[in-house]
């Protein structure tokens, strides 16, 4: 019985007619004119009271009666097979309550980084656990190593992986016949490279047609996580029952993990449980070996174990954004319509198998494009899924291409040129709110007795975060009037829990402080993970369905006692009130006081799939204003406006800090961040945070958040994430502002002092070719 | 070692019994304690040796004077942690380097994960929980809250503590200078802007 409507779909004054199916039960989608009470409102977090108060229970803070501690003995060689491990001597110190081996638990024998785990004791207290780490006797079969992309790409650079797994591989156009993380089947794979050998020559004709051609070559480095609650879970078994308080941004996934018949503990019932967790950034999907680690230790020991990473395996081991060498070409005509981009790129998976690629072809028409990406084997910390995986990176190079090639075209500005490169609907009106909230064209200081030259940059965004199925939602509406909504998805800091709770009000007609919000238990309806930016978007849905129908039921309540229409009926601000707006007399609490059961409890899932909606994309645009000292090379952030859409806004206080977040970090990566390897003993040198820069409040630029809510209407609650889209553009930014101030490019990140010095300097030199005499970079 | 120290006074300064522990030198053979610390057989002629086994500790958090047993070699953070129950305090660096684990001591911030817990007998020590409960609130948890000044939440509690402390020393702070009183507190989240407006909050009120 699917119904069709028509809805308005757009933002500003861009609005247009949508006929949308109905699917599912589904509702409609809010409408521009509709007056809502909680969403759109800039409402306090749900959990901020007990987060301010130090009584939010992490994972890091569970303490069950018996509880022990666990912990990992790291490989100190980043390339070694693990020979034998002798546990007799540890298991004999005191307080050893279990151990396990790393080869016999997870039938791998190869430590390819320098933390690899090798092996895992639980101990009455930690010291005695440390202690007991000093006696295990591990015997390694040292090989020759690789910790740099560079090292590795080198001809008869030593091995990283194992059997005929190769240092160097291409990661996309993707190899065909590869199997299992080893390398193509060169038969099958011909078809790909004859197809790239035409792909190259197409655009190599129209690089070569172009008016103007410029090229670049760009690196970005290694950025760990670094999620202030380590990664980990406090495991205890209950009556064959296994109960994790984990940190994690997948409570489902992490149980998953834990009762798969192809995982190391297969309990044949797992409760994950995580109301409050500390961080994750696209870290904390999987239980990952210290999961399944505490899971093993507490079964043996018969105690609840507190297995959490410490701070050098944290940042050894749990993750990191791969960092990026990039060498691009563009070709421009004089009218500023690109023609073609070519584009290789080299990244490390580290000592794990993927997500080393960069985004760098996904924002702005191209043109044709050429594009050859390889994985680089490193014997570092796999990299993980890190905030808008690849997007940093990739806008890092392209953004500074778009200004290089703006800047060749004599007299085209850089807004301009990207405008004109530009169909996204929503970002091409959000690039004058940037322009005019940085000054773009105010005067630039130029030195002087400061020697500080100030300048202006811009980069844009790009996301895909409707959400889809995977989420249902429990209302429950008690006959003493409280109201509870219930999803065992996680809140990591993004405002999960609130919004849930708002999307639920809003639809129930009654303020947030009437409806309590229970989250973070697998025992609570299937809710997605905190990925991608979809967690809302695939959330929310199902959240309003389940108030829509509760409601519903209650008002049938309400009608059948009063003798009412039913379909008059509807709840405004707490009270019941009729089709007209005029008041019933009756309290939503008077409403739940007229059931004759306990309590109404709608289970909804959302529909699977989202309508076609306005656009299928947020967008998004950064400017940034920076200082640079030309005598001392230092850079300072002093302003990032950042333009940012969401689809439909339900808390744009919660929105604007995940904004802010996004640029802290950007900017952040751009300036400080870098994990550094030691050549000589492939040994992480900063895996804490002292050497490990997080960008400080000192250092943190005045960020003006701009958000545009739009009406996309792919969903019931039109939500798209916004966790991941405001990271994107940030370090472009910076690096296009950084150029406009010194008059040449950074063509690599960090932007440290040093670098900003050589640049500097470099600038005498006579320009490299294909740039036009007094062009600007 | 065979230096008599000084008669102790009544009721040791933190000062004073550094000077002692610095003149016994080796890390857990203590030569000076104030008497809650004491072993047993504790004179005041001998050394006293502690540990490594767990002795009692006194200690006033929050208002409250409470005895704890302990190693002498746990650190405050992991005393009011897994001791006391007070998990607030966040181990995140456990090197000085973050501010998760800032706690007052006689007022003043410091990193208790860098501190060993008998080096805070004797003082006044205030954790997030001594600041204001949910029930009450202080002015700058509740501006905190509707600042956003927090994400994830796990920094929150250091951040309010040198919040606290830092409107305690200065009512007025300018942005600046609210900048600087944090800058020894890491947010991963960032959600440092935020923070600096829930001060800004606070002080143009006049409140704590
Ligand atoms: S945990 Fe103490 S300063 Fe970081
Ligand atoms: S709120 Fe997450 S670290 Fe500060």
């Amino acid at each position: 019985m699917a119904e069709e409507i028509t809805i308005k779909v757009g933002f500003g004054d861009h609005f247009r007619d949508l006929t949308v199916r109905l699917q599912d039960g589904d509702i409609a989608p809010w409408q521009p004119d509709q007056q809502l009470d909680v969403v759109g409102k800039r409402l306090p977090r749900l959990d901020a009271v007990a987060k301010v108060t130090g009584t939010a229970k992490f994972a890091q803070d569970q303490n069950p009666a018996g509880m022990i501690h666990g912990r990992i003995l790291r490989s100190p060689h980043p390339n070694a097979d693990i020979r034998s491990v002798d546990l007799s001597a540890a298991k004999a110190m005191p307080g050893v309550r279990a151990v396990l081996t790393v080869p016999e638990v997870f039938e791998d024998s190869s430590a390819r980084f320098a933390g690899a785990e090798i092996a895992a004791i639980a101990a009455d207290t930690e010291q005695q656990a440390d202690a007991a780490m000093r006696a295990i006797q591990v015997e390694y079969d040292i090989k020759d190593f690789c910790v740099t992309i560079d090292t590795s790409m080198e001809d008869g650079a030593p091995q990283v992986g194992r059997g005929d797994q190769k240092n160097v591989q291409r990661v996309s156009p993707r190899s065909r016949g590869r199997r299992r993380g080893g390398n193509a089947n060169p038969g099958a794979d011909q078809q790909v490279l004859d197809r790239m050998a035409a792909r190259e020559k197409e655009v190599s004709a129209l690089l070569a047609a172009s008016d103007v051609v410029v090229e670049g070559t760009f690196r970005t480095q290694v950025q760990t996580h670094a999620p202030f609650e380590t990664h980990g879970a406090v495991c205890s078994w209950e009556d064959g029952q296994l109960v994790c308080w984990a940190s994690t941004q997948a409570t489902f996934g992490f149980r998953g993990e834990l009762t798969s018949n192809w995982g190391q503990v297969k309990a044949s019932e797992c409760r994950v449980l995580s109301e409050y967790v500390g961080g994750g950034f696209g870290s904390k999907f999987s239980a990952g070996r210290e999961g399944v680690i505490g899971a093993l230790l507490a079964k043996e020991a018969g105690v609840p174990v507190k297995m959490m990473l410490d701070r050098s395996g944290e940042q050894t081991s749990a993750g990191n954004r791969p960092d990026a060498l990039q060498k691009m070409r563009m070709g421009v005509n004089k009218d500023g319509v690109i023609q073609a981009l070519q584009i290789r790129s080299w990244g490390t998976p580290g000592s794990g198998t993927g997500g080393a690629g960069a985004h760098n072809d996904g924002i702005y028409k191209l043109g044709e494009v050429d594009k050859v990406e390889y994985g680089v084997r490193t014997n570092c910390g796999g990299a993980r899924a890190h905030r808008a995986p690849g997007w940093p990176q990739g806008s890092f190079a392209l953004e500074q291409m778009m200004d290089m090639a703006a800047h060749s075209l004599d007299g085209i500005d850089p807004i301009e040129f990207r405008k004109k490169n530009d169909d996204h609907p929503i970002r091409v009106a959000e690039y004058d709110i940037a322009k005019e909230r940085i000054g773009w064209n105010k005067a630039r200081v130029r030195g002087g007795a400061s020697n500080i030259c100030t300048g202006v940059g811009i980069a844009s965004n790009l996301w895909f975060s409707a959400g889809g199925g995977g989420a249902s939602a429990l209302v429950r509406i008690s006959k003493d009037g409280s109201v509870e909504i219930r999803n065992g998805a996680q809140d990591i800091g993004t405002g999960t829990r609130t919004v849930m709770g708002m999307v639920a009000a809003e639809e129930l007609g009654i303020p947030l402080d009437m409806v309590s919000t229970r989250i973070g238990d697998t025992n609570d309806p299937q809710g997605p993970m905190s990925g991608g930016s979809t967690t809302i978007g695939t959330l929310t849905p199902a959240a309003r369905l389940a108030a829509h129908y509760a409601k519903k039921e209650l008002l049938a309540v309400v009608a059948d006692r009063k003798g009412w229409d039913p379909t008059d009926l509807d709840i405004r601000k707490a009270r019941v009130i009729r089709n007209d707006g005029s008041d019933t007399g009756l309290s939503f609490h008077d409403a739940c006081q007229l059931m004759d059961d306990d309590a109404i409890e709608v289970l909804k899932a959302r529909p699977r799939r989202n309508y076609a909606g306005f656009s299928d994309t947020n967008a998004g645009v950064q400017a940034a204003e920076v200082e640079v000292d030309m005598e001392t090379g230092v850079v300072r952030v002093k302003k990032v406006v950042a333009v940012a859409d969401a689809g439909k806004l339900i808390n744009p206080m919660t929105a604007e800090s995940q904004v802010r977040g996004g640029v802290i970090q950007g900017v952040s990566y751009a300036l400080t961040e870098r994990r550094i390897m030691d050549r000589h003993k492939g040994r992480m040198l900063n895996d804490d945070l002292e050497n490990y820069k997080i960008l400080g409040s000192l250092d943190c630029p005045e960020i003006d958040v701009v958000l545009v809510d739009v009406y996309n209407g792919k969903s019931n609650t039109q939500v798209m994430g916004l966790g991941e889209p405001p990271i994107v553009a940030t370090a472009a930014a910076v690096a296009n502002a950084v150029a406009d101030a010194i008059g040449t490019r950074v063509f690599e990140i960090p932007i440290t002092p040093k670098k900003v010095l050589e640049a500097i300097a470099s600038k005498k030199a006579p320009d490299p070719g294909g740039k036009k005499k007094g062009a600007r970079l | 070692m065979d230096k008599k120290p000084e008669e102790p006074p009544e009721g040791v300064s933190r000062r004073h019994f550094l000077k002692g522990a610095g003149a016994a030198a080796a890390a857990v053979s203590v030569a000076q304690l104030p008497s809650e610390v004491q072993g047993s057989n504790g004179t005041e002629d001998e050394p006293t040796i502690l540990g490594p086994g767990p002795v009692p500790i006194q200690l006033r958090i929050n208002g409250v004077d409470g005895q704890t047993e302990a190693a002498p070699s746990t650190t405050l953070l992991d005393l009011l942690r897994d001791h006391q129950g007070l998990t607030g305090a966040k181990r995140v660096c456990d090197r000085g380097s973050c501010g998760a684990c800032t706690v007052l001591l006689d007022g003043r911030t410091v990193d208790s994960c860098s501190m060993l817990a008998i080096d805070a007998v004797g003082s006044e020590i205030t954790t997030v929980e001594g600041i204001g409960t949910p029930e009450n609130l202080s002015d700058l948890q509740q501006a905190f809250i509707e600042k956003d000044a927090l994400q994830c939440g796990f920094c929150t509690p250091g951040m309010v503590v040198s919040c606290t402390a830092l409107l305690k020393e200065n009512p007025s702070p300018d942005r600046e200078q609210i900048r600087r009183g944090i800058s020894g507190n890491i947010c991963r989240c960032g959600t440092y802007q935020n923070i600096i407006e829930a001060v800004e909050h606070v002080s143009r009120k006049g409140g704590k």
